[in-house]
Protein backbone atom coordinates (compact mmCIF):
# COMPACT_ATOMS: atom_id res chain seq x y z
CA UNK A 1 0.00 0.00 0.00
CA UNK A 2 1.61 3.32 -0.99
CA UNK A 3 0.91 6.48 0.99
CA UNK A 4 -1.61 7.57 -1.65
CA UNK A 5 -3.67 4.43 -1.24
CA UNK A 6 -6.66 4.25 1.02
CA UNK A 7 -6.76 2.59 4.39
CA UNK A 8 -10.03 0.70 4.77
CA UNK A 9 -11.44 -0.74 7.95
CA UNK A 10 -14.68 -0.95 9.93
CA UNK A 11 -15.14 1.89 12.37
CA UNK A 12 -17.92 1.49 14.93
CA UNK A 13 -19.65 -0.94 12.61
CA UNK A 14 -19.39 1.14 9.44
CA UNK A 15 -16.86 0.72 6.64
CA UNK A 16 -14.53 3.69 6.21
CA UNK A 17 -11.87 4.51 3.64
CA UNK A 18 -9.36 7.20 4.38
CA UNK A 19 -5.93 8.16 3.02
CA UNK A 20 -3.24 7.43 5.58
CA UNK A 21 0.56 7.87 5.52
CA UNK A 22 2.70 5.22 7.28
CA UNK A 23 3.73 7.26 10.35
CA UNK A 24 0.12 8.11 11.32
CA UNK A 25 -0.94 6.49 14.59
CA UNK A 26 -4.53 5.38 15.02
CA UNK A 27 -5.20 8.04 17.68
CA UNK A 28 -4.30 10.88 15.29
CA UNK A 29 -6.30 9.32 12.47
CA UNK A 30 -9.38 9.06 14.69
CA UNK A 31 -9.17 12.49 16.25
CA UNK A 32 -7.76 14.62 13.47
CA UNK A 33 -8.82 12.97 10.22
CA UNK A 34 -12.09 11.34 11.26
CA UNK A 35 -13.05 13.91 13.91
CA UNK A 36 -13.91 11.33 16.53
CA UNK A 37 -12.59 13.24 19.51
CA UNK A 38 -14.06 11.04 22.24
CA UNK A 39 -10.79 9.08 22.29
CA UNK A 40 -8.39 11.24 24.30
CA UNK A 41 -4.72 12.02 23.90
CA UNK A 42 -3.18 11.85 27.37
CA UNK A 43 0.50 10.95 27.58
CA UNK A 44 0.81 9.87 23.91
CA UNK A 45 3.36 7.24 25.08
CA UNK A 46 1.19 4.34 26.25
CA UNK A 47 1.29 5.10 29.96
CA UNK A 48 -2.14 6.52 30.71
CA UNK A 49 -4.78 4.48 28.82
CA UNK A 50 -6.84 7.56 27.84
CA UNK A 51 -6.58 6.58 24.16
CA UNK A 52 -7.86 3.00 24.59
CA UNK A 53 -9.99 1.66 21.72
CA UNK A 54 -11.01 -1.87 20.73
CA UNK A 55 -9.33 -3.42 17.69
CA UNK A 56 -11.11 -6.64 16.73
CA UNK A 57 -12.47 -6.51 20.29
CA UNK A 58 -9.04 -6.22 21.96
CA UNK A 59 -8.36 -3.22 24.19
CA UNK A 60 -5.59 -1.36 22.36
CA UNK A 61 -3.57 1.80 22.93
CA UNK A 62 -4.40 3.86 19.84
CA UNK A 63 -1.42 6.17 20.46
CA UNK A 64 0.94 3.23 19.93
CA UNK A 65 -0.83 1.57 17.00
CA UNK A 66 0.13 2.45 13.45
CA UNK A 67 -3.14 3.24 11.70
CA UNK A 68 -2.04 1.29 8.62
CA UNK A 69 -2.03 -1.88 10.71
CA UNK A 70 -5.80 -1.72 11.30
CA UNK A 71 -6.37 -2.16 7.55
CA UNK A 72 -9.19 -4.71 7.14
CA UNK A 73 -9.93 -4.78 10.85
CA UNK A 74 -12.73 -3.60 13.07
CA UNK A 75 -12.18 -0.63 15.39
CA UNK A 76 -14.57 0.44 18.14
CA UNK A 77 -14.11 3.78 19.88
CA UNK A 78 -15.96 5.28 22.82
CA UNK A 79 -18.47 6.60 20.28
CA UNK A 80 -19.08 3.01 19.16
CA UNK A 81 -19.35 1.28 22.52
CA UNK A 82 -22.21 3.65 23.34
CA UNK A 83 -25.60 2.70 21.90
CA UNK A 84 -27.04 5.17 19.32
CA UNK A 85 -29.35 6.51 22.01
CA UNK A 86 -28.64 6.55 25.74
CA UNK A 87 -25.74 4.96 27.55
CA UNK A 88 -24.22 1.49 27.77
CA UNK A 89 -24.37 -0.16 31.23
CA UNK A 90 -20.81 0.89 32.10
CA UNK A 91 -21.52 4.51 31.19
CA UNK A 92 -24.82 4.47 33.09
CA UNK A 93 -23.05 3.09 36.16
CA UNK A 94 -20.34 5.76 35.90
CA UNK A 95 -23.06 8.42 35.92
CA UNK A 96 -24.94 6.79 38.80
CA UNK A 97 -21.78 6.51 40.92
CA UNK A 98 -20.34 9.91 40.04
CA UNK A 99 -17.29 8.02 38.79
CA UNK A 100 -16.01 10.96 36.80
CA UNK A 101 -14.29 14.05 38.13
CA UNK A 102 -12.65 16.04 35.35
CA UNK A 103 -13.78 13.31 32.96
CA UNK A 104 -10.70 13.25 30.73
CA UNK A 105 -9.78 9.64 31.50
CA UNK A 106 -13.39 8.43 31.38
CA UNK A 107 -13.54 7.29 27.71
CA UNK A 108 -10.47 5.09 28.26
CA UNK A 109 -11.91 3.59 31.44
CA UNK A 110 -15.28 2.94 29.78
CA UNK A 111 -13.66 1.21 26.79
CA UNK A 112 -11.41 -0.91 29.02
CA UNK A 113 -14.26 -1.82 31.36
CA UNK A 114 -16.60 -2.63 28.47
CA UNK A 115 -14.01 -5.04 27.05
CA UNK A 116 -13.53 -6.61 30.50
CA UNK A 117 -17.26 -7.25 30.95
CA UNK A 118 -17.55 -8.76 27.47
CA UNK A 119 -14.82 -11.30 28.20
CA UNK A 120 -15.57 -11.74 31.91
CA UNK A 121 -19.17 -10.76 32.77
CA UNK A 122 -18.74 -11.43 36.52
CA UNK A 123 -15.29 -10.09 37.41
CA UNK A 124 -14.13 -10.05 41.02
CA UNK A 125 -13.05 -6.74 42.52
CA UNK A 126 -9.43 -7.85 42.15
CA UNK A 127 -9.98 -8.65 38.47
CA UNK A 128 -11.52 -5.21 37.93
CA UNK A 129 -8.61 -3.50 39.67
CA UNK A 130 -6.15 -5.44 37.56
CA UNK A 131 -8.01 -4.80 34.30
CA UNK A 132 -8.01 -1.02 34.78
CA UNK A 133 -4.45 -0.82 36.10
CA UNK A 134 -3.28 0.63 32.78
CA UNK A 135 -5.80 3.48 32.94
CA UNK A 136 -4.71 6.46 35.00
CA UNK A 137 -7.13 8.88 36.68
CA UNK A 138 -5.13 11.91 37.79
CA UNK A 139 -8.08 13.09 39.89
CA UNK A 140 -7.48 9.71 41.62
CA UNK A 141 -11.16 8.79 41.83
CA UNK A 142 -10.55 5.07 41.54
CA UNK A 143 -12.93 3.81 44.22
CA UNK A 144 -16.03 5.13 42.48
CA UNK A 145 -14.77 3.85 39.14
CA UNK A 146 -14.28 0.35 40.56
CA UNK A 147 -17.70 0.45 42.24
CA UNK A 148 -19.31 1.60 39.00
CA UNK A 149 -17.81 -1.31 37.07
CA UNK A 150 -18.94 -3.76 39.78
CA UNK A 151 -22.40 -2.28 39.52
CA UNK A 152 -22.41 -2.46 35.70
CA UNK A 153 -21.50 -6.17 35.95
CA UNK A 154 -24.48 -6.76 38.24
CA UNK A 155 -26.85 -4.77 36.02
CA UNK A 156 -25.84 -6.62 32.88
CA UNK A 157 -26.82 -10.01 34.29
CA UNK B 1 4.09 13.86 19.23
CA UNK B 2 4.75 12.85 15.67
CA UNK B 3 6.67 10.04 14.07
CA UNK B 4 9.29 10.87 11.46
CA UNK B 5 8.55 9.44 8.01
CA UNK B 6 9.45 5.79 7.42
CA UNK B 7 8.54 3.13 4.93
CA UNK B 8 6.33 0.40 6.37
CA UNK B 9 6.80 -3.19 5.17
CA UNK B 10 4.29 -5.96 5.87
CA UNK B 11 5.80 -9.35 5.01
CA UNK B 12 3.70 -12.46 5.56
CA UNK B 13 6.30 -15.26 5.73
CA UNK B 14 9.52 -15.80 7.65
CA UNK B 15 11.47 -16.14 4.37
CA UNK B 16 10.14 -12.80 3.20
CA UNK B 17 11.15 -11.18 6.51
CA UNK B 18 14.68 -12.58 6.27
CA UNK B 19 15.01 -11.33 2.69
CA UNK B 20 13.83 -7.84 3.67
CA UNK B 21 15.98 -7.75 6.79
CA UNK B 22 19.07 -8.73 4.80
CA UNK B 23 18.39 -6.10 2.17
CA UNK B 24 17.63 -3.33 4.71
CA UNK B 25 20.36 -4.27 7.22
CA UNK B 26 21.10 -1.38 9.58
CA UNK B 27 18.32 0.79 8.15
CA UNK B 28 15.25 -0.82 9.75
CA UNK B 29 13.62 -1.93 12.97
CA UNK B 30 11.24 -4.82 13.44
CA UNK B 31 7.83 -3.70 14.67
CA UNK B 32 6.29 -6.29 17.01
CA UNK B 33 3.76 -4.89 19.51
CA UNK B 34 5.23 -1.40 19.15
CA UNK B 35 4.64 -0.59 22.80
CA UNK B 36 8.30 0.26 23.43
CA UNK B 37 9.54 1.01 19.91
CA UNK B 38 6.94 3.65 19.07
CA UNK B 39 7.42 5.69 22.28
CA UNK B 40 11.14 5.71 21.44
CA UNK B 41 10.36 6.78 17.85
CA UNK B 42 8.10 9.55 19.16
CA UNK B 43 11.05 10.80 21.21
CA UNK B 44 13.27 10.52 18.11
CA UNK B 45 15.48 7.87 19.69
CA UNK B 46 17.38 6.01 16.97
CA UNK B 47 14.42 6.01 14.55
CA UNK B 48 15.14 4.17 11.29
CA UNK B 49 13.86 4.87 7.74
CA UNK B 50 12.17 1.45 7.45
CA UNK B 51 9.87 -0.54 9.74
CA UNK B 52 9.24 -4.23 9.11
CA UNK B 53 5.92 -5.07 10.78
CA UNK B 54 5.75 -8.70 11.86
CA UNK B 55 2.11 -9.03 12.68
CA UNK B 56 1.01 -10.66 9.42
CA UNK B 57 3.57 -13.48 9.74
CA UNK B 58 1.42 -16.37 10.90
CA UNK B 59 4.30 -18.64 11.87
CA UNK B 60 5.35 -16.21 14.61
CA UNK B 61 1.99 -16.55 16.39
CA UNK B 62 0.55 -19.05 18.80
CA UNK B 63 1.74 -20.96 21.83
CA UNK B 64 1.75 -24.43 23.32
CA UNK B 65 3.20 -25.84 26.55
CA UNK B 66 6.62 -26.05 24.92
CA UNK B 67 6.68 -23.32 22.25
CA UNK B 68 5.97 -19.60 22.35
CA UNK B 69 5.75 -17.78 19.02
CA UNK B 70 7.84 -14.60 19.03
CA UNK B 71 4.76 -12.55 18.09
CA UNK B 72 2.48 -14.17 20.64
CA UNK B 73 0.83 -11.42 22.64
CA UNK B 74 1.53 -11.40 26.38
CA UNK B 75 -2.19 -10.94 27.11
CA UNK B 76 -2.99 -14.17 25.23
CA UNK B 77 -0.53 -16.13 27.37
CA UNK B 78 -1.95 -14.49 30.48
CA UNK B 79 -5.50 -15.43 29.50
CA UNK B 80 -4.56 -19.12 29.10
CA UNK B 81 -5.16 -20.43 32.61
CA UNK B 82 -3.80 -23.89 31.88
CA UNK B 83 -0.55 -22.34 30.72
CA UNK B 84 -0.52 -20.26 33.89
CA UNK B 85 -0.84 -23.32 36.11
CA UNK B 86 1.91 -25.21 34.32
CA UNK B 87 4.36 -22.28 34.07
CA UNK B 88 4.11 -20.38 37.38
CA UNK B 89 7.40 -18.45 37.22
CA UNK B 90 6.95 -17.41 33.62
CA UNK B 91 3.37 -16.37 34.34
CA UNK B 92 4.60 -14.17 37.20
CA UNK B 93 6.88 -12.38 34.77
CA UNK B 94 4.28 -12.01 32.00
CA UNK B 95 1.69 -10.61 34.42
CA UNK B 96 4.17 -8.01 35.67
CA UNK B 97 5.09 -6.54 32.30
CA UNK B 98 3.80 -2.95 32.21
CA UNK B 99 -0.03 -2.73 32.14
CA UNK B 100 -2.86 -4.87 30.72
CA UNK B 101 -3.19 -2.40 27.82
CA UNK B 102 0.50 -2.74 26.99
CA UNK B 103 0.34 -6.54 27.33
CA UNK B 104 -2.62 -6.56 24.96
CA UNK B 105 -0.21 -5.59 22.15
CA UNK B 106 3.19 -6.48 23.67
CA UNK B 107 4.80 -9.71 22.50
CA UNK B 108 7.15 -12.43 23.74
CA UNK B 109 9.88 -11.56 21.22
CA UNK B 110 9.45 -7.84 21.80
CA UNK B 111 10.03 -8.30 25.51
CA UNK B 112 13.11 -10.49 25.01
CA UNK B 113 14.65 -7.94 22.65
CA UNK B 114 13.31 -4.78 24.28
CA UNK B 115 15.71 -1.84 24.11
CA UNK B 116 17.76 -1.07 27.20
CA UNK B 117 16.78 1.92 29.30
CA UNK B 118 18.59 4.77 30.99
CA UNK B 119 17.51 7.97 32.70
CA UNK B 120 19.67 9.92 30.23
CA UNK B 121 18.37 8.08 27.15
CA UNK B 122 14.59 7.74 27.58
CA UNK B 123 13.99 11.47 27.33
CA UNK B 124 12.66 13.84 24.70
CA UNK B 125 14.94 15.18 21.97
CA UNK B 126 14.77 18.63 23.60
CA UNK B 127 15.80 17.25 27.00
CA UNK B 128 18.69 15.30 25.51
CA UNK B 129 19.87 18.17 23.34
CA UNK B 130 20.01 20.43 26.42
CA UNK B 131 22.34 18.14 28.35
CA UNK B 132 24.31 16.85 25.37
CA UNK B 133 23.57 13.59 23.60
CA UNK B 134 24.88 10.23 24.81
CA UNK B 135 26.60 7.16 23.37
CA UNK B 136 23.33 5.33 22.89
CA UNK B 137 21.74 8.01 20.70
CA UNK B 138 23.25 10.85 18.70
CA UNK B 139 26.28 11.45 20.97
CA UNK B 140 29.67 10.14 22.00
CA UNK B 141 29.79 10.17 25.78
CA UNK B 142 28.11 8.50 28.73
CA UNK B 143 26.46 10.64 31.41
CA UNK B 144 26.29 7.75 33.87
CA UNK B 145 29.88 6.49 33.72
CA UNK B 146 31.72 9.51 32.28
CA UNK B 147 34.89 7.71 31.13
CA UNK B 148 32.94 4.81 29.66
CA UNK B 149 33.43 3.65 26.12
CA UNK B 150 30.46 1.33 26.41
CA UNK B 151 26.81 1.92 27.20
CA UNK B 152 25.46 1.03 30.66
CA UNK B 153 21.73 1.32 29.90
CA UNK B 154 19.73 -1.30 31.79
CA UNK B 155 18.17 -4.46 30.33
CA UNK B 156 14.51 -4.01 31.19
CA UNK B 157 12.67 -7.10 29.97
CA UNK B 158 10.89 -9.31 32.49
CA UNK B 159 10.57 -12.49 30.44
CA UNK B 160 14.29 -13.11 29.90
CA UNK B 161 15.23 -13.98 33.51
CA UNK B 162 12.09 -16.11 33.89
CA UNK B 163 12.90 -18.00 30.66
CA UNK B 164 16.63 -18.32 31.39
CA UNK B 165 15.93 -20.35 34.53
CA UNK B 166 13.73 -22.72 32.48
CA UNK B 167 16.65 -23.44 30.09
CA UNK B 168 14.62 -21.95 27.25
CA UNK B 169 16.01 -22.05 23.73
CA UNK B 170 15.36 -19.58 20.94
CA UNK B 171 14.74 -20.40 17.30
CA UNK B 172 16.33 -17.92 14.92
CA UNK B 173 15.82 -17.70 11.15
CA UNK B 174 18.58 -16.11 9.09
CA UNK B 175 19.98 -15.93 5.58
CA UNK B 176 21.66 -19.34 6.03
CA UNK B 177 18.62 -21.09 7.52
CA UNK B 178 17.26 -21.89 10.95
CA UNK B 179 19.21 -22.45 14.13
CA UNK B 180 18.42 -23.03 17.78
CA UNK B 181 20.49 -21.68 20.62
CA UNK B 182 20.10 -21.39 24.39
CA UNK B 183 18.41 -18.11 25.29
CA UNK B 184 21.50 -17.15 27.28
CA UNK B 185 23.59 -17.37 24.10
CA UNK B 186 21.30 -14.89 22.34
CA UNK B 187 22.67 -12.14 24.59
CA UNK B 188 26.28 -11.13 23.99
CA UNK B 189 28.23 -9.90 27.03
CA UNK B 190 31.09 -9.03 24.66
CA UNK B 191 29.02 -6.27 23.06
CA UNK B 192 29.38 -2.57 23.76
CA UNK B 193 26.06 -2.35 25.59
CA UNK B 194 24.46 -0.95 22.45
CA UNK B 195 24.94 -4.12 20.38
CA UNK B 196 23.75 -6.67 22.91
CA UNK B 197 22.78 -9.80 21.01
CA UNK B 198 24.40 -12.31 18.72
CA UNK B 199 21.71 -11.75 16.10
CA UNK B 200 23.34 -11.02 12.73
CA UNK B 201 21.97 -8.91 9.88
CA UNK B 202 18.96 -10.67 8.42
CA UNK B 203 18.22 -12.69 11.57
CA UNK B 204 14.71 -12.99 12.96
CA UNK B 205 13.65 -14.40 16.34
CA UNK B 206 10.96 -16.95 15.42
CA UNK B 207 10.02 -18.70 18.66
CA UNK B 208 11.02 -19.69 22.17
CA UNK B 209 11.17 -23.40 22.99
CA UNK B 210 10.72 -24.71 26.52
CA UNK B 211 12.34 -28.09 27.20
CA UNK B 212 10.53 -30.37 29.68
CA UNK B 213 11.54 -29.61 33.26
CA UNK B 214 12.35 -31.98 36.13
CA UNK B 215 9.33 -33.42 37.96
CA UNK B 216 8.11 -31.18 40.76
CA UNK B 217 9.87 -28.09 39.46
CA UNK B 218 8.99 -24.90 41.24
CA UNK B 219 9.54 -21.37 39.98
CA UNK B 220 9.04 -17.74 40.86
CA UNK B 221 9.78 -14.33 39.36
CA UNK B 222 9.95 -11.32 41.64
CA UNK B 223 10.09 -7.78 40.33
CA UNK B 224 10.85 -4.48 42.03
CA UNK B 225 9.42 -1.38 40.42
CA UNK B 226 8.36 2.04 41.59
CA UNK B 227 4.73 1.96 40.44
CA UNK B 228 3.53 -1.66 40.70
CA UNK B 229 0.96 -1.17 37.94
CA UNK B 230 3.20 0.19 35.25
CA UNK B 231 6.96 0.50 35.53
CA UNK B 232 9.88 -1.30 33.97
CA UNK B 233 11.89 -3.38 36.47
CA UNK B 234 14.34 -1.81 38.88
CA UNK B 235 15.35 -5.43 39.31
CA UNK B 236 13.89 -8.84 38.51
CA UNK B 237 14.90 -12.15 40.11
CA UNK B 238 13.88 -15.54 38.73
CA UNK B 239 14.44 -18.93 40.35
CA UNK B 240 13.40 -22.37 39.13
CA UNK B 241 14.31 -25.84 40.22
CA UNK B 242 13.31 -28.97 42.06
CA UNK B 243 14.29 -29.07 45.68
CA UNK B 244 13.17 -30.00 49.17
CA UNK B 245 14.72 -29.77 52.60
CA UNK B 246 16.65 -32.99 51.90
CA UNK B 247 18.20 -32.31 48.55
CA UNK B 248 18.38 -29.93 45.59
CA UNK B 249 17.79 -31.86 42.36
CA UNK B 250 18.11 -28.88 40.04
CA UNK B 251 18.40 -25.13 40.51
CA UNK B 252 18.72 -22.05 38.31
CA UNK B 253 18.77 -18.38 39.27
CA UNK B 254 18.79 -15.34 36.98
CA UNK B 255 18.68 -11.60 37.52
CA UNK B 256 17.49 -8.90 35.12
CA UNK B 257 16.84 -5.19 35.38
CA UNK B 258 20.16 -4.33 37.04
CA UNK B 259 22.80 -4.60 34.32
CA UNK B 260 23.06 -4.28 30.53
CA UNK B 261 22.04 -7.92 30.10
CA UNK B 262 20.13 -10.52 32.10
CA UNK B 263 22.49 -12.92 33.83
CA UNK B 264 22.26 -16.49 35.13
CA UNK B 265 24.41 -17.58 38.10
CA UNK B 266 25.10 -21.26 37.35
CA UNK B 267 28.47 -21.23 39.13
CA UNK B 268 26.63 -20.38 42.36
CA UNK B 269 23.68 -22.72 41.95
CA UNK B 270 25.37 -25.83 40.43
CA UNK B 271 27.36 -26.61 43.63
CA UNK B 272 24.07 -26.68 45.57
CA UNK B 273 22.74 -29.64 43.56
CA UNK B 274 22.71 -32.73 45.79
CA UNK B 275 22.86 -30.68 49.00
CA UNK B 276 19.94 -29.75 51.27
CA UNK B 277 18.42 -26.32 50.56
CA UNK B 278 18.65 -24.91 54.07
CA UNK B 279 17.73 -21.32 54.97
CA UNK B 280 21.45 -20.71 55.48
CA UNK B 281 22.22 -21.91 51.96
CA UNK B 282 19.57 -19.57 50.53
CA UNK B 283 21.01 -16.70 52.55
CA UNK B 284 24.55 -17.38 51.36
CA UNK B 285 23.35 -17.57 47.75
CA UNK B 286 21.36 -14.33 48.10
CA UNK B 287 24.36 -12.53 49.64
CA UNK B 288 26.71 -13.68 46.90
CA UNK B 289 24.35 -12.70 44.05
CA UNK B 290 23.87 -9.32 45.71
CA UNK B 291 27.64 -8.88 46.00
CA UNK B 292 28.15 -9.61 42.30
CA UNK B 293 25.52 -7.51 40.55
CA UNK B 294 26.64 -4.09 39.33
CA UNK B 295 23.76 -1.64 38.92
CA UNK B 296 24.68 1.92 37.94
CA UNK B 297 22.82 5.15 38.64
CA UNK B 298 20.58 5.23 35.56
CA UNK B 299 17.12 4.31 36.81
CA UNK B 300 14.80 5.81 39.41
CA UNK B 301 16.10 4.00 42.50
CA UNK B 302 19.72 4.43 43.66
CA UNK B 303 22.08 1.59 42.64
CA UNK B 304 23.12 0.67 46.18
CA UNK B 305 19.48 0.19 47.16
CA UNK B 306 18.82 -1.91 44.07
CA UNK B 307 21.86 -4.06 44.80
CA UNK B 308 20.76 -4.69 48.38
CA UNK B 309 17.23 -5.44 47.23
CA UNK B 310 18.55 -8.11 44.85
CA UNK B 311 19.45 -10.15 47.96
CA UNK B 312 16.04 -9.54 49.50
CA UNK B 313 14.27 -10.55 46.29
CA UNK B 314 16.32 -13.74 45.96
CA UNK B 315 15.16 -14.79 49.44
CA UNK B 316 11.56 -13.89 48.62
CA UNK B 317 11.67 -15.76 45.31
CA UNK B 318 12.69 -18.96 47.10
CA UNK B 319 10.11 -18.46 49.85
CA UNK B 320 7.31 -18.00 47.30
CA UNK B 321 8.32 -20.51 44.60
CA UNK B 322 5.31 -22.51 43.42
CA UNK B 323 5.06 -25.89 41.78
CA UNK B 324 3.79 -26.22 38.22
CA UNK B 325 3.97 -29.26 35.99
CA UNK B 326 6.19 -27.54 33.42
CA UNK B 327 7.85 -25.01 35.72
Amino acid sequence: MSSRELLSFRLNGHPVEVPCPSPRVLLDLLREDLRLTGTKRGCDLGTCGCCAVLVDGRPTLSCLTLARLVDGRSVETIEGVSPPRGLNPVQAAFVAHGATQCGFCTPGFVVTATALLRSNPRPSRAEIERAISGNLCRCTGYIKIIEAIEDAARTEE
Amino acid sequence: MHLDPFELHRPTTVDEVVRLATELAGRFDYLAGGTDLLPNYKMHLNAKPHLVALEDVRELRGHSDSRLGAMERLADLEADRTFGRTHPGLTDAIGEVATPLVRSSGTVGGNLLVDTRCFFFNQSYFWRSSLGFCLKADGDRCHVVPQAERCYATFSGDLAPALLVLDAEVEVAGPSGRRRLPLGALYDPGGDGIRRTRLAPGDLLVAVHLPPGPPGRRARYKKLRVRPSYDFPELGVAVAGAWDSERVRSLRLAVGGVETLPRRFDDLTDPLVGTPLTPEAVNRLADEVQRRVRPVHNTFLPPDYRRRMVGVYVRRAFAEAREGSAG
